[in-house]
């Protein structure tokens, strides 16, 4: 398959709306877009005066079908080169050297079909919601779950396009479970995901699910783990890891 | 957050995925489909999924079976240095 090559380009913000207290997501339009598989992701550089460069990936949160125009869902990490920019200078109008999409692996198409196991944590859900996104763009019909794993309510992203998928679309569920402070009257999972939740959640779908799980390191780990000891095929598996960021 | 070392190497662990655009500028084509095999326990995986370290003077890419070193990636000013003895091969789609 012949590759395009990618080269950077300048974006311009067009809205910035926040998700949760820790994220934004960040809508550019792009002079060479060029459309996506859901799960892939941009890298952003930054200038300092001084030539300095620094660059961070970000996964598109958009689905493909949203043609000229890309959103990426930044989380603020407190000590980065590039989060707090975004989240503190940046500001509509903006322009923001972009390369992408990126990322061939972590990637998931309508086309691939399920049944579709998506488990994220945290700002993981990301490429998850691209995933959602583009399986609503192209009303598809497979049947789909999310397990989502935040600190507290306050956290979670998507929270209300997430419900309001499960409510118009009877192939998708989703599950969230709070690891540090539930909602009020939360009846649903409060701990870290592990694998007796996993072999719930993955109960309808048996071994055959296409499962795609990103997330902190740790929390990958332990998912991987889990469902491997439940003899899903390694191969239906696919992992992103995003480092130490703790949920 | 009280670890000790081999649990905070794995906690800074990413994939491959994460250095998806510093493959792309070394080899001019995403590089995370493309499939590294381990030449010590001759398991298949994509670049993708290799573990990697980067908080390190270069990227460690790691087997996911074995976590045998299958390749390191070290940029100087002047030269990129890729040392992947620990793959038999790799193999790019077309």
């Amino acid at each position: 398959m012949a590759q395009p090559v990618l080269e950077w380009q300048a974006g311009t913000v067009t809205a910035i709306r926040p998700e949760t207290r820790q994220t934004k997501s960040f809508t550019l339009v792009l002079p060479k877009w060029m459309a996506h598989r859901a799960g892939m992701h941009y890298d952003v550089r930054l200038t300092a005066p001084d030539g300095y460069q620094t660059e961070r990936s970000y996964s598109i949160a958009s689905a493909p079908e949203r043609v000229g125009t890309i959103e990426l869902t930044v989380e603020r990490i407190a000590d980065g080169e590039v989060s707090p920019y975004l989240h503190d200078v940046v500001v509509t109008g903006d322009q923001i050297e972009v390369r992408g999409p990126i990322g061939g692996y972590f990637v998931w198409e309508a086309a691939m079909g399920g049944p579709l196991l998506l488990i994220g944590g945290g700002s993981g859900v990301v490429p998850l919601m691209a995933m959602l996104r583009h399986r609503a763009a192209q009303h598809a019909t497979m049947p789909a779950r999310i397990l989502y794993s935040s600190r507290t309510p306050e956290d979670v992203i998507y929270r209300q396009e997430l419900d309001a998928l499960a409510v118009g679309d009877r192939g998708f569920e989703a599950f969230f479970t709070f690891t540090r402070q539930a909602p009020p009257g939360w009846t649903g999972y409060r701990r870290r995901i592990d694998a007796a939740m996993l072999g719930e959640v993955i109960k309808p779908f048996g071994t055959h699910a296409r499962i795609y799980v990103c997330g902190p390191t740790l929390l990958v780990e332990a998912v991987a783990t889990a469902l491997v000891q439940m003899s899903v095929p390694i191969e239906q598996i696919r992992t992103e890891r995003f480092g130490p960021t703790g949920v | 957050m009280n670890m000790d070392d081999a649990d905070m190497n794995t906690a800074l662990m990413v994939d491959g995925n994460a250095i998806a655009g510093q493959l792309l500028d070394v080899f001019g084509r995403d590089m995370t489909m493309a499939v590294a095999r381990c030449a010590g326990c001759a398991r298949e995986a994509e670049m993708g999924a290799l573990m990697a370290f980067t908080h390190s003077p270069g990227v460690v890419l790691r087997c996911p079976a074995c976590e045998a070193a299958i390749a390191r990636i070290v940029e100087t000013p002047t030269a990129i240095y890729i040392e992947a003895r620990g793959a038999t091969f790799l193999r790019l789609p077309r």
